[in-house]
């Protein structure tokens, strides 16, 4: 009798699950229904609680001694051993002959390790994954760590890449367009050309490069498109329209490189054009003045 | 219902564990997205504070990568044995394990800026009844109605057969609803 009705509310629960309400299944079983239905509403009740979650310091803190962990194996997989002693080797770390500087060395080298293993750790998240607040944070490390106002520049163009992937990723799981993401896609795209000086013999090469990746945004917009919710497609188009702009000014410029004026476009939508004279020699400031942003 | 947390697919798993024991970091980072919020959840209801909670996650984290060649069978059966005997250690490293009954008394406050105050009283509600049952109790209704598993995977995690698994979640959910009804009418005189 009791077997029984283990069985029966196990059987109840299971249909639960694929989708029955309570009644649907004290119908089944209607002799046992009083002693089921407070146990399958307290079952309700406790799948219906929020679910706790780990707060960001805590996953940090976890990636971070996974991070120490991987680089500790690393290590330790790699320092060669004969016959149960570390061989004697002839290597970078002998300059070091003081023990501070060694440590010193070795916590640097360690840190760098788990940084870096965090960050590869992290680079397939997406929003809503656990990892992603890690990988935006590593993304502003490496910015902040990168002095060259060219590299910087290049960095901007990798993160657009990357909010364009992780759009697509989400797009693909739920179906819908994270318009977040798309900004981010536009403004870090945008960041790229604004934040940085780029010094005017690189210019023609960064300005194909700028162009390409607009192209290849505007392309993968539109191919998504068709398949996105009808509400936000003006989203979308506004986007496609923005890339491609942002394509063929730079293609321009990079033809007529000596002779685009960084004011930006003029009021027809067209670059303007700067006489040579007018132009700022050594490096040009694509900055704030360049107003091809809508 | 709320749809109860869905679980990789056994191929993509299994993939995927051979790309951890190859030490693809990548694949580390995936296997730790997907199992770290089950962890967390499957030992926040069965200790008194979250900052255990979130410390014990990472200790079991850390101990499945060193002890991930060493794995076989079934991975949510080792991953969740493992999480086990860190609850276990816990209890037995602070000498509470045998007054585990008077962790429900002293259930803290949860510093949880993602939840609201609602959220986290129905929650605590819950831990609290919770600590009040024995540990297999414990594991099958976490296991089970907060985690989403059968009842033979519970049965493989826990290493009992189903009829056994049944028993105690009949158990566990009866002595459950006593303590829920019990509160209840504390409540009602307490309005009175």
């Amino acid at each position: 009798m009791e077997q029984d009705i283990e069985l029966l509310l196990d059987i109840c629960i299971e249909e639960m699950h694929k989708g029955k309400s309570i009644e649907e299944c004290l119908a089944e079983y209607s002799q046992y229904a009083s002693q089921l239905k407070p146990l399958l509403q307290l079952v309700e009740h406790i799948e219906a609680l929020p679910q706790p979650a780990p707060s960001t310091e805590a996953i940090s803190s976890t990636l971070i001694n996974i991070g120490k962990e991987i680089a500790q194996l690393t290590i330790t997989s790699e320092t060669p051993v004969v016959r149960g002693k570390k061989r004697k080797t002839i290597s970078f770390f002998n300059i070091f002959q003081k023990p501070k500087l060694m440590w010193a060395f070795s916590a640097a080298l360690l840190f760098l390790v788990v940084l870096f293993s965090a960050a590869t750790i992290s680079a397939n998240s997406v929003p809503g994954d656990i990892l992603y607040p890690l990988k935006l944070a590593t993304e502003k490390v490496k910015f902040l760590l990168t002095f060259d106002s060219e590299k910087k520049a290049e960095l901007r163009l990798t993160f657009s890449d990357k909010r364009l992937q992780e759009m697509i990723a989400v797009f693909r799981q739920s179906g819908k367009l994270d318009t977040t993401l798309l900004k981010e896609m536009l403004d870090e795209a945008k960041l790229a050309l604004e934040g940085n000086e780029i010094p005017t013999d690189k210019a023609s090469i960064f300005a194909a490069k700028l162009s390409h990746v607009n192209a290849y945004q505007k392309d993968v917009l539109e191919k998504i498109r068709p398949q996105v919710n009808p509400s936000s497609r003006q989203i979308v188009d506004e986007a496609i329209n923005m890339c491609d702009m942002r394509s063929r000014w730079m293609r321009r410029m990079m033809n007529e490189e000596n002779e685009i004026s960084p004011e930006g476009l003029d009021s027809t939508g067209s670059p303007q054009i700067m006489p040579r004279s007018k132009q700022k020699s050594n490096r040009r400031q694509w900055g704030p003045g360049c107003d091809w942003m809508r | 219902m709320k749809s109860v947390n869905k679980d990789l697919d056994d191929d993509i798993l299994l993939q995927l564990l051979v790309d951890v024991k190859a030490d693809d970091t990548k694949a580390i980072g995936k296997l730790c997205d997907h199992f770290l919020p089950k962890v967390y959840r499957f030992i926040y209801y069965r200790v008194k504070k979250i900052e255990d909670a979130e410390d014990l996650t990472s200790e079991v984290c850390l101990r499945v990568l060193q002890s991930i060649q060493e794995q076989k069978g079934s991975f949510h059966a080792w991953i969740y044995r493992i999480a086990s005997n860190m609850i276990t250690d816990h209890y037995r490293r602070r000498a509470v394990r045998s007054t585990v009954k008077s962790i429900g008394d002293s259930i803290e406050e949860i510093d949880d800026h993602s939840n609201t105050a609602i959220e986290l009283l129905e929650q605590q509600e819950l831990r609290q009844n919770l600590s009040q049952l024995t540990e297999e109790q414990q594991q099958v209704i976490v296991l089970k109605f907060i985690e989403g598993y059968k009842t033979d995977e519970i049965a493989d995690v826990i290493g009992k057969s189903t009829v056994a698994v049944r028993a105690i979640q009949f158990r566990a959910l009866t002595t459950m609803r006593t303590m829920f009804n019990e509160e209840g009418q504390r409540r009602n005189e307490g309005k009175n």
